[in-house]
């Protein structure tokens, strides 16, 4: 009688510390889902940024077609970039195909001074701004997503549920940023 | 996770509080029941629900309204705008809360409102003239992190409950001495009706008082270490706690009621008779613990400045 009382007991505990572990796993999971489509946003917002700032070089710097070619590319491998590592795949590509674009910039005061593309540079500069916040959400949460699903004990029912480590947002070259953010 | 754990034990802080809070506001009921006729108990009861109602939605502009603060747009603060954007996003919010901004040159700032989706944060156009971006963004963390904690809604949720009590015993107090229809009551009935109220009028204060301390001292603790996780900056929120504690300046539009809001004391006697009190009235942990908490989580030490209270 002892023993099915204890029995019970048991059972009991271990499927409400189940049932705690499973809710509070999904929760991280769609934070992390939502942290993700929250870099996504200021990511084709930053793409979208792109036509326009191609227009106001093109008025001043036609003949860099090599360039124009590498920010279309880039534009369009944003919009079309699929999972984690897709987008931060194309976020590198993005970064570095804007930072080149303002270095040739530096060679026309011209443009430099227009008022276009000014604003348009402080735009881009804000939007550079928001994808390193929604990557630190992002990132914060996977950590916390993936750190639950990897202590003891956890770790023992966290596949078996279906849950998996997400990978982090991380750029290749994180020094892809530092070309925008020169003289404003 | 001690932030995890933190939150955790903050929640459960927060259902006791309101659960003590719920027995007082029931045995306060039944005493009214008791002493009154149920006419009279339902006509009391009914205001107070419904003025506790009303105060519940418009507790966020009453607050404003109170502290002098002021919405505005984007357009007029662009870059302050921007940072609370950046910081909203980094800490996972819905979406931005408004700003309003307090015209006073003593530098502080506050969160209100009662859920996340009407919450806002107010700062004073002494914080942003005196802050750079990094310390202002580190303020901002603060406040989304009261906001995120849900520790805004449960101060708001606390002011409104502490108003609807000093309501009722008011009323009561009223229908007892002017009340019509004497004859019905007797005299003794009549005198716990004084008693009672006057009882209440002088512990809705208190109880408020020692809900906000045992409420916000350690929730600034906790709002500072989420700022923290929120910017990955423990420097620039410690700048700017330094930058608080170096200035003296009062607030001019601050009460008793709003003063545990704020980022920092705004009644700005942190070295004075409370101090020497134990700080046992204290809306606010001190600056200087504060700020070694963060010196110890980020890994550094602030320069130590001129120290305007020791001077």
């Amino acid at each position: 009688m002892i023993f099915v009382i204890v029995l019970v007991v048991v059972v009991v505990l271990v499927l409400g510390w189940l049932m705690l572990t499973f809710n509070r796993l999904v929760r991280l999971r769609n934070e992390a889902e939502q942290g993700f489509s929250g870099i996504d946003i200021q990511l084709k917002r930053r793409a979208d940024l792109i036509p326009n700032l191609v227009e106001a070089v093109k008025a001043y710097a036609a003949h860099e077609s090599g360039l124009f070619e590498e920010l279309a590319q880039a534009r369009a491998s944003t919009l079309s970039a699929q999972g984690v590592a897709g987008a931060a795949d194309a976020a590198g590509k993005t970064g570095a195909a804007l930072g080149r674009l303002f270095a040739v910039s530096e060679a026309y005061p011209q443009l430099r001074a227009s008022e276009n593309f000014q604003r348009l540079q402080e735009e881009l500069t804000d939007t550079e701004d928001k994808i390193a916040a929604a990557r630190r959400y992002y990132n914060n949460v996977v950590q916390k997503f993936n750190t639950s699903q990897q202590t003891f004990p956890p770790s023992l029912v966290a596949g078996p549920l279906g849950f998996t480590p997400r990978e982090f947002f991380r750029l290749e070259d994180d020094g892809d940023r530092a070309p925008v953010a020169v003289s404003l | 996770m001690t932030l995890q754990q933190q939150i955790r034990a903050n929640r459960w802080r927060t259902a006791l509080v309101l659960l003590g809070f719920g027995l007082l506001v029931g045995v306060f009921v039944l005493v009214i029941a008791a002493a009154y006729q149920p006419g009279v108990a339902g006509f009391v009861g009914i205001i107070a629900i419904v003025y506790g109602i009303f105060s519940w939605f418009a507790s966020g502009r009453i607050i404003a309204a109170a502290s002098g603060a002021h919405k505005v747009e984007k357009a007029d603060q662009p870059e302050l705008y921007r940072t609370l954007e950046n910081v909203a996003i980094a800490a996972g919010l819905p979406r931005t809360p408004d700003l309003y901004m307090i015209d006073d040159p003593s530098p502080n700032a506050f969160a209100a409102g009662r859920d996340p989706e009407h919450a806002y944060v107010a700062v004073t156009t002494g914080i942003v003239k005196l802050m750079d971006q990094r310390e202002l963004s580190g303020v901002l963390a603060h406040e989304l992190s009261h906001i995120r904690n849900r520790d805004v809604r449960l101060m708001s949720l606390a002011a409104v409950l502490v108003g609807v009590i000093a309501l009722a015993s008011d009323l009561l107090m009223r229908i007892t001495i002017f009340g019509g229809g004497s004859d019905e009551r007797e005299g003794g009935l009549g005198a716990i009706g004084i008693v009672v109220g006057i009882a209440a009028a002088i512990l809705a204060p208190i109880g408020a008082s020692l809900l906000q301390m045992s409420l916000s001292r350690r929730r600034e603790y906790l709002a500072d270490a989420s700022a923290v996780e929120i910017t990955g900056d423990a420097e620039g929120l410690a700048r700017a706690l330094a930058a608080l504690r170096a200035d003296t300046q009062p607030l001019r539009t601050v009460t008793r009621a709003t003063a545990h809001l704020y980022i920092e004391s705004p009644l700005r006697d942190h070295k004075g008779l409370r101090s020497s009190l134990g700080g046992l009235f204290d809306t606010h942990p001190p600056l200087d613990d504060r700020i070694a908490r963060l010196e110890e989580m980020g890994g550094f030490t602030l320069p130590m400045g001129p120290d305007p209270a020791k001077a």
